[in-house]
């Protein structure tokens, strides 16, 4: 299958998850929501659920105001308003963790405004490193599996879970892939966005098998002349409206450090006898995110090292409003950029965007500035 | 050679018309923005002052706002770059620039040739604009460029929100209703864009010099509010409304050449 259609595909899965939810339940599957930044997928999958990202949407929001003050973060509130709204219909459970505070609040605010879906906690610890942190992640996954059961009504075993962790290392393995080709090919950010953002929304087996498919084709096409290359890092990158003055001003997505893209698929399940400790050691392993505590910053020295790696002239921070935590972390992000001789810029985005025209004034002027 | 540039801002279209890349011939200002006539005036008004036709000109950079959507330009800059760009033509020993406009605030860091290297824009918000100014001299019944003479005469500056328009508007009319002088209150709303447009410069970092262009910018109440809160001093020109059109009409002029090398 040619590039183009490859991409149309993911195109359409990532501009529809509706359709696509409704796909899977018509095939008579049960569909697990899973909010921002980390949940357990690979124990929802082995159980024989669809797990099913929800990251909100670029809409007004109305309904979840009556729940969240004006000043939190937008993905959250959006989350909650398509709950409200009836978007998630047919969706068996919703899985929300406990990495910000945000995301606490939508748990507690999810119990009482969208009580049809329930709500299924993920409480992950703040040290998760040492034995005492992994077991404290064990539990809390325990706890899930515990949960899913009741609202679905269906089996957990360690042996489906070992192959689903295989599967989801398989899935990671090709996304990785995907990034650095994409890096080099001719691909714009709004078709790089499509292949993540559609990930969230499809099996993670079938959507392998179409990456691969668009890696090998990507690998032998021609590739992208001439650009600005830039890393960009942030929670969220899935704005078309946005992405496409990245394409306008031929600026080139060579790396990523976006919590939605790049972030979910750094780690893998190691090999351990038993699953579940497995995906414990996973999340104990994983780093360089806004959203899982390390004193020491070292994320600040890897995006510096992966614009390095991958020859960007530039950081882009696409901040969004009212995060916290990535707001922290912007500071010796900026500091650093300035140590490296990396340019960099900074834009608010949010859910509620509408006019995007200063935005792409900052976009164009760092393009000039080179 | 003549090259043009237009900056059409949301709400003033400006041109400046440069003849071989250094001597100002002509330049225009209509209050007028982007979605108006005030491009294709200001256009009229600078061929008119100079004595020179349409065809003349060989080549023409729109900037601002409304830079997209006006169909006689060659090509479009961003006015960051232009202002940039057109201040380091008047000041080039200038390494700040902070350009408030009608409806937006942004702060540069040039380098020793001029060219940007960092910069800021505000949030998508009228506090520290030009539009916070016309909201307030429309409460005091007051036309904008009598702002300047009344903060002048303040004694006792009073202190105005610098983080909300709508709020302020409330602040200077409680003022109003407890017996402010008009002064006192005219400097404290420049203090207060002031306040707002500094922390942006902050972000950005401040080394000197520091020029202030854009429309606010003739307004000495901002500058010598700006300059006690930056603690540096502020050099200005009267040009200060018209630096992105200049900069559009020098990278015009940059442009012409490269697609004719054989003007020097």
């Amino acid at each position: 299958m040619a590039v183009n259609e490859l991409l149309a595909q993911l195109h359409e899965v990532a501009a529809s998850p509706k359709k696509q939810l409704d796909k899977y339940l018509k095939e008579g599957k049960k569909v697990v929501a899973v909010t921002p930044v980390y949940t357990p997928q690979e124990i929802i999958h082995s159980m024989g659920l669809v797990p099913m990202g929800v990251w909100g949407a670029d809409m007004e929001i109305n309904e979840a105001k009556k729940y969240y003050p004006a000043f939190i973060c937008s993905i959250m509130q959006t989350v909650l308003e398509l709950g409200i709204k009836g978007e998630y219909e047919g969706v068996s459970a919703i899985v929300i963790p406990s990495l910000c505070d945000s995301l606490k609040t939508l748990g507690q605010n999810w119990k009482y405004a969208v009580k049809d879906i329930p709500f299924i906690p993920m409480t992950y610890p703040q040290n998760r490193k040492p034995a005492y942190g992994i077991k404290f992640t064990k539990a809390g996954y325990e706890r899930v599996i515990r949960d899913l059961e009741v609202a679905t009504g269906a089996h957990f075993s360690e042996f489906a879970l070992a192959e689903s962790n295989k599967i989801y290392n398989e899935h990671n393995a090709v996304m990785r892939e995907f990034a650095e080709i994409a890096a080099e090919a001719e691909i714009t950010a709004v078709q790089r966005s499509d292949v993540f953002k559609s990930a969230w929304f499809m099996l993670p087996e079938e959507h392998t098998a179409i990456v691969r498919k668009l890696n090998e084709e990507l690998k032998n096409g021609p590739k992208a002349e001439g650009k600005l290359k830039v890393l960009v890092t942030g929670i969220l990158a899935d704005s078309p409206n946005l992405l496409k003055t990245f394409d306008e001003n031929g600026i080139k997505i060579v790396a990523d450090d976006v919590a939605h893209e790049s972030r979910q698929y750094r780690t893998d399940v190691p090999d351990m006898e038993n699953p579940v400790d497995a995906l414990a050691q996973k999340f104990a392993d994983m780093d360089n995110c806004t959203l899982l505590y390390d004193r020491d910053k070292k994320r600040v020295d890897y995006i510096i090292e992966q614009a390095k790696k991958h020859d960007a002239k530039g950081v882009i921070v696409l901040m969004t409003k009212f995060c916290d935590p990535e707001e922290f972390d912007y500071v010796p992000i900026k500091r650093a950029c300035d140590a490296a001789g990396l340019m960099h810029l900074n834009i608010e985005v949010d859910r509620q965007m509408v006019n995007y025209e200063q935005a792409h004034t900052m976009i164009q002027a760092f393009k000039e500035m080179f | 050679m003549y090259t043009l540039g237009i900056d059409i801002g949301s709400t003033t279209s400006k041109c400046v018309l440069l003849k071989d890349g250094k001597e100002i011939v002509g330049s225009s200002i209509v209050v007028a923005g982007t979605g108006t006539d005030g491009p294709s005036q200001a256009l009229e008004n600078v061929l008119n002052s100079a004595g020179v036709v349409r065809e003349d000109i060989s080549y023409t950079i729109a900037t601002g706002y409304g830079r997209k959507i006006f169909q006689g330009a060659d090509g479009e800059i961003s006015e960051l770059s232009c202002h940039a760009r057109g201040v380091h033509f008047v000041f080039p020993d200038v390494y700040t620039v902070i350009d408030i406009g009608g409806q937006d605030a942004k702060v540069l860091s040039l380098n020793d040739q001029g060219r940007m290297m960092n910069f800021a824009m505000n949030d998508k918000c009228a506090a520290g604009t030009g539009r916070f100014l016309d909201v307030m001299a429309s409460i005091l019944k007051l036309d904008i460029s009598d702002l300047e003479k009344e903060a002048a005469k303040a004694q006792n500056p009073a202190s105005i929100s610098s983080t909300c328009t709508v709020f302020a508007e409330s602040e200077v009319i409680s003022q109003m209703a407890a017996g402010t002088d008009l002064p006192d209150l005219v400097a404290g709303i420049c203090q207060s864009v002031a306040t707002r447009v500094a922390s942006l410069a902050r972000r950005v970092g401040i080394k000197e010099r520091v020029c202030m262009s854009g429309g606010v910018a003739r307004n000495a109440g901002v500058r010598n509010a700006m300059s006690k809160e930056l603690g540096v001093e502020i050099v200005y020109s009267d040009m200060a409304q018209l630096m992105g059109a200049l900069g559009a009409a020098l990278y015009a002029y940059d442009k012409a050449k490269d697609s004719n090398p054989t003007v020097s």
